[in-house]
């Protein structure tokens, strides 16, 4: 009887089996080969995102880090950045589960008296059009501006209406709301939702700062 | 000749989203821009030239009874190595955009589609083409997609602004009423212009036969309500 055309259960279990092992090894050994480029792609994503929200450093951020929990519960990581041995700035990443679509992700980058530096969507899964113009730092090319060597100086980023009206605000400044529900934070027309959530994730991770500033500077603050 | 028409009649005669209206979950999901949409294209490519030529390799002595597992599990593994490459070297904006649709490549019709109706059947070398052919015929129409639908809502195409002063989006297209509406639209077009061309040669336009449910026999709706014609 041919292999083709056998109805015999056994048989035909033994060649699923026998496929299935085949094509697992073929992963396990991909995985294999993968998985330091992925590692270095994650680190180099994290690494590209801190240096743009925080100040000039000399030192691993991404290797220096505490996680605290923020006054709701929620998990906030930081990150230090040193400059010739001192404390110049935080970087906090947290999330928010109150987007319009599922969680959003950002990091907060502060000053070292705690005050908003810069904030970055790292996740996030809006609108488009709507809940991403919140959300989006990301330069407009046009066709002229294509070809031009760009003038963007070192660590600068890409403006963003909402985003960059958290600078330089503490977290012990009047509760932080949309000017929607009587707080003084600009909010996009279409997007309260996403404003909001965004309003409440920088909020939340500059308190948690505050909150844990002895131990978050302890554990970061590197040789003094 | 005819190694030629497997590879070329993807690209238009039997274009697996716009005549075998195949897929069409990626080509409304991701088609937002022109990047996910070249993206998504090139990622089903890959999956299924792979697919195709494993399958026709090993078509000869899978048993018929399990053939469909084995074929699932033959472009699962394939859909997972994309994955895994793409997390690895792919920028990681793209990876982002396509998210969950890349594993869902799994389950896109074309590729078990294309398995079951050329590659079991056919040698090596035309199932390459074969899959060759379809993938790109499916990128290009994806591709085609997100600009028009990129234009369309921004100004811009490929993320560059074509047309400047265009600063506040425009929703629909973006959405996925706009993308059933374009692709909809393009459909019409496609069909529009196929029997156009029949007529013109005085032939009767048949669309291609061999994906429909009377020629298929992944499942056995067919055989059940066929012979009837």
């Amino acid at each position: 009887m041919k292999l083709k055309e056998t109805e015999n259960t056994v048989v035909l279990g033994i060649f699923l089996a026998v496929i299935g092992l085949i094509a697992a090894l073929a992963l396990a050994f991909i995985s294999q080969l993968t998985a330091a480029p992925i590692a270095a792609a994650e680190q180099n994503a994290t690494n590209q995102a801190l240096q743009k929200v925080l100040p000039p450093f000399d030192n691993q951020p991404s290797a220096n880090t505490i996680t605290v929990k923020d006054p709701d519960g929620r998990e906030v990581i930081f990150y230090g950045a040193l400059r010739d041995g001192k404390l110049v700035g935080f970087a906090g990443k947290g999330s928010n589960p109150q987007g319009y679509a599922g969680a959003i992700e950002g990091l907060v980058g502060l000053e070292a008296d705690g005050a908003v530096r810069t904030v970055l969507i790292t996740r996030q899964s809006e609108t488009p059009g709507l809940g991403t113009v919140v959300c989006d730092r990301k330069e407009v090319k046009t066709i002229f501006t294509l070809f031009k060597p760009s003038d963007k100086k070192e660590g600068a980023v890409p403006a963003n209406r909402i985003l960059d009206q958290f600078a330089g605000r503490k977290a012990a400044e009047t509760p932080w709301r949309v000017s929607k529900d009587g707080g003084e934070f600009e909010f996009q027309t279409g997007a309260t939702v996403t404003s909001r959530a965004v309003t409440a994730l920088v909020w939340s991770i500059a308190r948690a700062f505050e909150q844990n500033r002895a131990a978050v500077e302890a554990a970061l603050g590197g040789n003094k | 000749m005819s190694l030629l028409k497997d590879f070329t009649k993807g690209l238009w005669k039997e274009n697996p989203v716009l005549v075998l209206v195949l897929g069409t979950c990626p080509t409304l999901a991701v088609t937002s821009s022109a990047t996910n949409g070249l993206g998504m294209g090139l990622a089903t490519t890959f999956v299924l030239v792979c697919s195709n030529v494993v399958i026709s390799i090993i078509a000869g002595i899978v048993p018929k009874k399990i053939r469909i597992p084995v074929y699932i599990v033959v472009i699962a593994t394939f859909v997972t190595i994309i994955d895994l490459l793409m997390k690895a070297y792919s920028p990681p904006e793209l990876y982002n955009a396509l998210g969950i649709f890349i594993s869902l490549i799994v389950v896109n019709c074309i590729v078990l589609g294309r398995a079951e109706a050329f590659a079991s059947k056919n040698n090596p070398v035309r199932s390459f083409l074969d899959g060759l052919g379809m993938g790109l015929g499916f990128t290009l129409t994806l591709t085609m997609t997100g600009i028009i639908r990129e234009f369309l809502s921004t100004g811009s195409m490929f993320e560059v602004k074509v047309i400047t002063g265009w600063t506040v989006d425009f929703l629909l297209p973006s959405s996925a009423p706009g993308a059933f509406i374009i692709v909809g639209v393009l459909l019409a077009g496609m069909n529009y212009l196929n029997l156009r061309r029949a007529v013109k040669q005085g032939k009767v336009y048949v669309p291609p036969q061999g994906m429909d449910c009377r020629h298929c026999h992944i499942c056995d709706f067919g055989d059940k309500a066929g012979g009837q014609d």
